[in-house]
C-alpha cells in the first residue's frame, strides 16, 4: 500500500493506482476527455492535470497516467490547475464547439467564451477511438498518422481496411461525435441543444459506410429538406 | 589491422604509436577541413588540386596532407592550415592552392593569403594568435584539428583510448562513476542533469534480463546548432570511447548511436569508426580477453525534432511513432524494449575520455562551481566571426559575442542573443554581463539547450523571431497532447497576427496566458519549453510587441505587412519615395513633385540636407547592390518645379472665430507645425528669436550645402494669411507662456531647437581663438563674420564639425584646416558624403586623437596638446572605447580651435522653459510624453531638437507634422492617443517600359559635385543636380517594392474593364 496526501488528506492506495483513480475513489472531481475506465490511459487531453510536489519544484502532471508514489503531495484543484483547465477548455471550444461533451465541461467550469479564432473540427485527437479499436474490439484498424497540425486518425494510407468490422465502437466513444450540439452558432450555445446544422460525418466520404449511431440525429432529414 | 587480443598488447600498441607519432609535424602538413561546412564551401576541389599538384611535382616526400573534420572556424572555409607553425590561410580560391603548398614546403608565410583581421588590418601568422581562437578553451574541439576521422591511428596519435585502457585495466564501476561525479559534468544536451548521478542510478538498477542500453543522442534538432555534428564527423572515436566507458560503468553491453538522417557525413564517419574499432578489437564480445562485451550500432532518425526527447527517441528506436510518454517510469528504469536505458548527449560523451584520462578533479578546475568544464557553442547570426566556439562555463556572454565573435557586422547594434534554440529564450544586450551557465540562463528565462547562440541586431525583429520559432515548434510538435499541439498553433496564430498588424493588446495578454498554460500542462520538454521564446521576448522586448500592435510599425523593417515599401516606412514623414521615383521613371515630374510636397513642406531643403534614412533601408541596397539615390532624385524634381505650383486645400474653421496657436521657434519643426495648423484653419503666430526664420537651417547649415535663397523661397511658400511671423522675439525676454495664454492662445508649441555647443571642459577653453562651433557657424551665416584664422583645428566628428571645417576653409584668412577625432574614421557620426567632400577639399582628418590641454600665449591660443588613442574593449554602446596611450602627447600648432563635439539646447535656452514651470531633463531638453508631445503644463507642447537633443532636419519636420495633429485634437477636445494603422502603398503606378531602351547598369548614379579646387574658395552650392538621362536611368533601377501591395488594384481595374466581376 502506498501512503500519500491528496488535497491535504492522507490516503492509502494500492501500488499501480493512478492519481486519477485515487481521486475518483476519494470523490475529488477531476474532468477528463480522453480517459475511459475500460481503456488504457493516454494523457492526450491534459484536462485531468493535477499539481504535485511543493514550492519551486511543483509541477502539473496528467493524473490519468501518473502512478501513485509514496509520500507524494497532490492538489487536484489548486489555482494553477484551475487556470490551466479554463484555458484548455477555451482551446477545446475554439476547435470543436459543437461537441456537447465539451460544452458541458466548459459550462461546468464557467468558461462562457473563447478568445481564439473559431475553428470547426470534428476530431480532437484524444485517441479514444484508436484505443477502443485496439484494446476492446481487438481490430486495430485505425491509428494516428502525421505530426502536429497534420496529425489525423484513419486507416493506414487511407486504404479501405479489411480488419474494420464496422462495429461503430469508435463513433460510440468519440466525445466530439457524442451528443453533437446542434445550435446554429455552437460556440455561443454552451449547452443549448436545438436545431440541427448538418452531420459532418455524412459530408465526408471516408465515413460513408459507417453506421450512424447518433440518437437522436435528425441531420439526414434536415439535409434532405435543405437539398429540396 | 591486426586485432588486439590482450590488454598487454593494447598497452604496448598504444605506447608504440605515441612514440612514433609525428608530434612536431616534422614534415610540413596541409590540414584541410572536410566537414560538412568545409565540403559545402569547396574543400573537395581544394583537396583535388592539392593532390594533383603534389603528384605532378613529385612533392610527396616534402609535404603531407591531412583531411580533418570541422574545426569550428566555419566563416573561413575553405581554408588550409599549415603545420607546423599553424599558419591559417582562409577563404582560399582554387588558384591560391599552389602558393600555399610552396609556402609550406619553403617554410615561409605567404603574406598575401595569410589570415587578416579585417578590422585591425593585422596579419596573424599563427592560429593561436587570432582573437577568435585565442580566447577560446578548445579542450574538446581542439582534437578535430589533428584527427582524420576515418583513420583510427590519428586518434591514437592524439592519446586516444588512453582512458579506455585505464578502464579496462580496472573495470570497477565505482571509481569510474566516482571520477565522473567528481568532475561535476552536467548533460550537454540541454537539461544539464549531472551525468555522474545519471550513471550511478543506471548502474544501481537491477533487472532480470541483465540487459542495459547506453544511447548516444545525436538527433541535434535545434536549427543553427551543429556542435554534435562536428564532433561526430570530426572525432567519432571520442564518442565511441565515451560510450565504451559508459557501458562498462553502468553495465550496458549494447550501445546505440541515434543520429538524425540529415547528417549523412556524421553517419558515414561513425560507421567507419565503429568498424575500425571492431577490427582492432576494441568493440565486440570478450574485448581483448577481458570478458567485457560491448558493441555499438547506429540508428538513423526519420526527420523529427521531437525525437531528440528521450522517451520519443526510445519509441522511435523501437520502430514506433516518436511520441513522448509521461515519466515516471524514467528511461533508466524502463527504456528500450523495457530495459534500463541511459541516454547521453554526444558532447557529454566526448568529454568522458578527458575526465577519465585527466581525472575528475582536474576537469572540475575549469568552469564555475556547479557548472564545470567547457561547452561548445555554435555562434551564428549577425556577428563578424561565426562558427563553433568552446569556452569554459561561466564565461560572460559579452566576452563570447564581442571579443570572440568580433561584434556586430555593419552599423547596426547588437540587440540580443538567443540561446538554446527554439526551446530557449533571448537575452538582451543589456544583460551581456551574465555568465553562461545552466542556472543563470534558466533564471533569465532561457536555457542552455544544445548550445546554439544566435546573435541578433537592430535589423532583426523580435516578433518575427518569436514567430519563426513558434512556426518551427508548431511543425515539430508530435501532436499527442492537446495543449502542445493546439497551444503552439494558437500561439503562432497570434504572433502572425501581431506581425501583420491585426492584433490587439488583449491578444498580447492572451498570448502570455496561453504560453504559461502550455508550459505548465504539456507532457514533454518540447511543449514545456515551447513558450520560452515567446515569454522571454515579451519579458525583455515588450515595447517592440506593443509597437507592432498599437502603432502598427516594425522598427526593424522586417514584418512586410507593417512596413510596406521600406523607403516610405523609413521616412519619418512617410514620403512615398517609391511613388515619386516611379513618376520620375515615367517622365512625370509634376506628379512627382506633388507626391513629395504632400508629405513634406520643405522638399528643396531636404533634397539637399536630408540624411535619407530611405536610402539606408532601400531594398536595392539591402541585398548587396546599390540603393537608389533617392535624395538626388528629389533634388532633380525640386530644381525643376516651382513650390508655388502646389496649392494645398485650406479648411475653414467651422463655427466662429478660428482658435489661435502660438509657436515659439521658426525652425523646421515650428514652421511645419504652423503650416499644417494653417491648413486646418487655425490662426498661427510664430515667434522667432533671431532676425531670420529657418532655425538651424539658416544659422548653422552652411550655404554651400543649403543656399539661403532656397530656404527663403521655401519658407515664403509656406507663410500664408493664417500665419504671422514675429522675428527678434525671445521667450522669457519679450514674451512669456503665461502672457500667451492670457492673450487667448489655445495652445503653445515650444520648438526652440538645440543651439548651444557642448564645451570640451578643458583648461583655458574660454581664451581667444577657441570658438564653440555653433557660435562660429552663426557668426558666419547670420552676420557674415569670419572668425577663423590661419591654421584651424576642429574637434569632433559629427556634421557640425564637418560644417565648421568646410566653412572655415572657405574663410579668407585661413591657411589649412585639420579635423581631430577621438575614434576612427569609420565611426565618425557625420554623413559619409560630407566627410568625403571635406577630404576632397583638402581638409586633413586625424583620427584616434584626443585633446588634452590648450596652450596659450597672451590670452590667445597657440597650440593644442593632444594624446593618441588606441581602441580598447567594447563598451556598452557596442563600440570599442578609445583609450589614451600613455606618454603619447604631441602638440598641434593652431591659430583657431573650433569645438564641435555636440550640441544641446543649453541651460540658458531652456531656462525660460523652466521658469514657466516646464519640466526639463538633465540633458537640457524638455520632457514630453512621447506619444502626445505634451509637456507637464497643460496646453503646452514641445517638439524638435529641444526635446530630442540635436537631431536631423527630417525628424524635426516629422515632429512638426505629428504635433500639429496633437494640437488639433487637443483644441477640439478629442483623445490625443489613437491607434495607428499600417501605412501600405495604395496607389498603383504602371512600371515604366524598360524593355525598349538599354536598361543600363545596376550601378548607382554618381553624385555630382563642383570641382574641389574651385569650390573650396567660395560659398557657392557644391552639389550639382542630375541630368534628365541620369535621373530617369536611376529611377528605373528602383525595384518597385510597392507593386506587391498595389498590383491587385491594377488587376481589379483590368477585370472591371474586361467585364469580370470583382469581389
Amino acid at each position: 500500500m502506498i501512503t500519500m496526501k491528496m488535497n491535504g488528506v492522507d490516503i492509502q492506495v494500492e501500488e499501480g493506482t493512478t492519481l486519477l483513480e485515487a481521486a475518483r475513489f476519494m470523490g475529488f472531481p477531476i474532468p477528463t476527455l480522453c480517459y475511459n475506465e475500460a481503456l488504457s490511459p493516454y494523457g492526450a487531453c491534459r484536462l485531468c492535470v493535477v499539481e504535485i510536489g511543493e514550492g519551486e519544484r511543483s509541477r502539473l502532471v496528467s493524473s490519468c497516467t501518473y502512478p501513485a508514489t509514496e509520500g507524494l503531495k497532490v492538489r487536484t484543484a489548486s489555482k494553477r490547475v484551475m487556470r490551466a483547465r479554463k484555458v484548455i477548455l477555451e482551446l477545446l471550444l475554439a476547435s470543436c464547439p459543437q461537441s456537447k461533451v465539451i460544452q458541458d465541461l466548459a459550462s461546468k467550469f464557467e468558461v462562457r467564451q473563447q478568445r481564439f479564432k473559431q475553428e470547426y473540427e470534428d476530431c480532437i485527437l484524444c485517441g479514444l477511438c484508436v484505443r477502443m479499436c485496439e484494446e476492446q474490439m481487438q481490430a486495430k484498424a485505425i491509428g494516428f498518422r502525421g505530426r502536429g497540425e497534420n496529425r489525423s486518425i484513419g486507416t493506414p494510407f487511407d486504404i479501405k481496411t479489411d480488419v474494420c468490422r464496422l462495429c461503430g465502437g469508435c463513433i460510440y466513444i468519440c466525445p466530439a461525435c457524442q451528443l453533437r450540439c446542434t445550435y446554429t452558432e455552437p460556440e455561443k450555445a454552451i449547452c443549448g441543444g436545438c436545431a440541427n446544422i448538418s452531420a459532418p460525418c455524412l459530408e465526408k466520404e471516408k465515413f460513408d459506410d459507417m453506421m450512424c449511431y447518433m440518437d437522436p440525429c435528425v441531420a439526414c432529414e434536415i439535409i434532405k429538406d435543405k437539398r429540396g | 589491422m591486426n586485432k588486439l587480443t590482450s590488454l598487454e598488447e593494447f598497452r604496448v600498441f598504444r605506447r608504440r604509436v605515441l612514440s612514433e607519432k609525428d608530434i612536431t609535424y616534422e614534415k610540413p602538413t596541409l590540414v584541410i577541413c572536410a566537414g560538412t561546412g568545409g565540403q559545402a564551401s569547396g574543400a573537395n576541389d581544394l583537396i583535388r588540386i592539392m593532390k594533383r599538384y603534389i603528384l605532378k611535382n613529385s612533392l610527396q616526400e616534402k609535404v603531407a596532407i591531412k583531411i580533418t573534420g570541422c574545426h569550428g572556424i566555419c566563416e573561413l572555409n575553405p581554408f588550409i592550415l599549415v603545420q607546423p607553425g599553424r599558419h591559417l590561410y582562409p577563404n582560399l580560391k582554387m588558384e591560391d592552392v599552389p602558393k600555399v603548398i610552396e609556402s609550406a614546403i619553403g617554410n615561409y608565410v605567404e603574406e598575401s593569403l595569410i589570415y587578416k583581421d579585417p578590422f585591425m588590418k593585422k596579419h596573424y601568422h599563427r592560429l593561436n594568435d587570432i582573437p577568435f581562437i585565442k580566447r577560446q578553451t578548445r579542450t574538446i574541439l581542439g582534437y578535430n584539428e589533428h584527427i582524420d576521422p576515418i583513420r583510427i591511428f590519428t586518434y591514437f596519435e592524439q592519446g586516444g583510448y588512453a582512458a579506455a585502457e585505464k578502464v579496462f585495466s580496472d573495470p570497477r564501476p565505482e571509481w569510474i562513476i566516482g571520477e565522473v561525479k567528481k568532475s561535476g559534468i552536467r548533460g550537454r544536451g540541454g537539461a544539464g542533469f549531472p551525468t555522474g548521478q545519471k550513471w550511478e542510478l543506471a548502474a544501481s538498477i537491477k533487472t532480470d534480463s541483465g540487459q542495459k542500453y547506453i544511447i548516444c543522442n545525436a538527433d541535434e534538432g535545434d536549427p543553427g546548432a551543429y556542435m554534435d555534428r562536428s564532433l561526430l564527423e570530426g572525432n567519432p572515436h571520442a564518442i565511441i570511447e565515451g560510450m565504451l566507458i559508459a557501458g562498462i560503468a553502468i553495465g550496458a553491453t549494447k550501445g546505440i548511436v541515434y543520429v538524425r538522417s540529415e547528417y549523412p557525413l556524421a553517419i558515414k564517419h561513425t560507421l567507419i569508426a565503429i568498424r575500425q574499432a571492431r577490427d582492432i578489437g576494441l568493440l565486440g564480445k570478450n574485448i581483448m580477453g577481458t570478458g567485457i562485451d560491448f558493441d555499438i550500432e547506429v540508428f538513423r532518425g526519420a526527420g523529427a525534432f521531437v525525437c531528440g526527447e528521450e522517451s520519443a527517441l526510445i519509441k522511435s528506436l523501437m520502430g514506433m511513432m516518436g511520441e513522448p510518454r509521461q515519466r515516471p517510469p524514467y528511461p533508466i528504469q524502463k527504456g528500450v524494449w523495457g530495459h534500463p536505458t541511459c541516454i547521453n548527449n554526444v558532447e557529454t560523451l566526448a568529454n568522458i575520455h578527458v575526465i577519465i584520462d585527466r581525472g575528475g578533479e582536474e576537469f572540475a578546475k575549469v568552469g564555475v562551481p556547479g557548472n564545470t568544464g567547457t561547452k561548445i557553442f555554435s555562434l551564428v547570426g549577425k556577428i563578424k566571426n561565426t562558427g563553433l566556439v568552446e569556452v569554459p562555463l561561466g564565461t560572460k556572454i559579452g566576452e563570447v559575442v564581442y571579443n570572440i565573435g568580433g561584434g556586430a557586422i555593419g552599423d547596426a547594434k547588437i540587440k540580443a542573443v538567443q540561446t538554446g534554440g527554439p526551446s530557449g529564450g533571448c537575452i538582451p544586450a543589456s544583460m551581456f554581463d551574465m555568465s553562461i551557465d545552466y542556472d543563470s540562463l534558466a533564471k533569465a528565462g532561457s536555457i542552455m539547450g544544445s548550445g546554439g547562440m544566435i546573435v541578433m541586431d537592430d535589423n532583426t525583429c523580435i516578433v518575427d523571431v518569436a514567430r519563426y520559432f513558434m512556426a518551427f515548434l508548431k511543425d515539430e510538435s508530435c501532436g499527442k497532447c492537446f495543449t502542445c499541439r493546439k497551444g503552439t498553433q494558437r500561439m503562432y496564430e497570434i504572433l502572425d497576427d501581431i506581425s501583420k498588424g491585426k492584433a490587439t493588446l488583449e491578444d498580447l495578454d492572451l498570448l502570455e496566458e496561453l504560453a504559461l498554460v502550455v508550459k505548465d500542462t504539456t507532457m514533454c520538454g518540447l511543449g514545456q519549453s515551447a513558450s520560452n521564446p515567446v515569454l522571454s521576448a515579451i519579458r525583455y522586448f515588450r515595447e517592440e510587441f506593443e509597437r507592432h500592435i498599437v502603432d502598427k510599425k516594425c522598427d526593424a523593417f522586417v514584418c512586410k505587412d507593417l512596413v510596406g515599401a521600406p523607403c516610405q516606412a523609413a521616412c519619418p514623414v512617410g514620403t512615398e519615395a517609391w511613388r515619386y521615383v516611379a513618376h520620375i521613371s515615367r517622365g512625370e515630374y509634376e506628379e512627382a513633385y506633388m507626391v513629395i510636397r504632400e508629405a513634406n513642406p520643405f522638399p528643396s531643403v531636404c533634397a539637399r540636407v536630408c540624411h535619407h534614412p530611405c536610402e539606408k533601408h532601400c531594398k536595392a541596397g539591402a541585398t548587396g547592390g546599390d540603393s537608389i539615390a533617392i535624395r538626388s532624385l528629389k533634388r532633380f524634381v525640386t530644381d525643376r518645379i516651382d513650390p508655388s505650383s502646389y496649392k494645398p486645400k485650406h479648411s475653414i474653421w467651422a463655427d466662429g472665430e478660428p482658435p489661435r496657436v502660438a509657436i515659439i521657434g521658426a525652425g523646421p519643426a515650428g514652421l511645419t507645425t504652423a503650416h499644417y495648423l494653417s491648413l486646418k484653419g487655425y490662426k498661427v503666430t510664430v515667434f522667432e528669436a533671431e532676425k531670420e526664420p529657418g532655425g538651424m537651417l539658416f544659422c548653422a547649415i552652411p550655404s554651400y550645402r543649403l543656399p539661403k535663397e532656397v530656404i527663403k523661397k521655401e519658407i515664403n511658400s509656406l507663410l500664408d494669411e493664417n500665419i504671422t511671423l514675429k522675428c527678434n522675439t525671445t521667450l522669457g525676454r519679450d514674451i512669456t507662456l503665461d502672457q500667451l495664454f492670457e492673450e487667448g492662445y489655445g495652445a503653445v508649441l515650444v520648438a526652440l531647437g538645440a543651439h548651444k555647443s557642448k564645451p570640451l571642459q578643458l583648461e583655458n577653453e574660454d581664451i581667444e581663438g577657441v570658438i564653440p562651433s555653433i557660435k562660429f557657424l552663426k557668426a558666419c551665416n547670420l552676420e557674415g563674420e569670419q572668425l577663423a584664422r590661419g591654421r584651424v583645428g576642429v574637434i569632433g566628428g559629427g556634421n557640425s564639425a564637418i560644417d565648421a571645417a568646410r566653412m572655415a576653409l572657405r574663410q579668407k584668412d585661413v591657411k589649412e584646416v585639420t579635423i581631430l577625432y577621438r575614434r576612427t574614421r569609420k565611426e565618425m557620426p557625420a554623413f559619409e558624403e560630407e566627410i568625403t567632400a571635406a577630404e576632397q577639399e583638402g581638409i586633413k582628418i586625424e583620427t584616434l586623437v584626443s585633446p588634452a590641454r590648450v596652450i596659450s600665449a597672451d590670452g590667445h591660443i597657440m597650440a593644442l596638446e593632444c594624446l593618441r588613442n588606441e581602441l580598447g574593449e567594447v563598451d556598452s554602446s557596442g563600440r570599442r572605447r578609445p583609450v589614451p596611450i600613455k606618454s603619447s602627447e604631441f602638440q598641434v600648432e593652431l591659430d583657431t580651435l573650433i569645438v564641435a563635439i555636440g550640441e544641446d539646447s543649453g541651460v540658458d535656452a531652456v531656462a525660460p522653459a523652466r521658469m514657466s514651470q516646464i519640466e526639463t531633463t538633465k540633458w537640457n531638453t524638455i520632457k514630453v510624453d512621447e506619444a502626445t508631445m505634451l509637456t507637464n503644463r497643460p496646453g503646452v507642447f514641445a517638439c524638435g531638437d529641444v526635446v530630442r537633443g540635436p537631431n536631423t532636419v527630417i525628424d524635426a519636420i516629422a515632429d512638426g507634422k505629428k504635433v500639429a495633429v496633437m494640437i488639433d485634437r487637443y483644441i477640439r477636445g478629442k483623445a490625443l492617443k489613437q491607434q495607428g494603422t499600417p501605412i501600405l502603398p495604395q496607389i498603383y503606378i504602371e512600371p515604366a517600359d524598360t524593355a525598349s531602351d538599354d536598361a543600363g547598369t545596376a550601378a548607382r548614379v554618381e553624385l555630382q559635385r563642383a570641382p574641389a579646387e574651385w569650390r573650396k574658395r567660395n560659398f557657392a552650392e557644391v552639389e550639382v543636380s542630375l541630368s534628365v538621362d541620369e535621373a530617369r536611368a536611376e529611377a528605373r533601377r528602383c525595384l518597385r517594392c510597392d507593386l506587391e501591395f498595389t498590383r491587385h488594384k491594377k488587376e481589379a481595374v483590368e477585370d472591371i474593364l474586361a467585364g469580370v466581376k470583382v469581389p
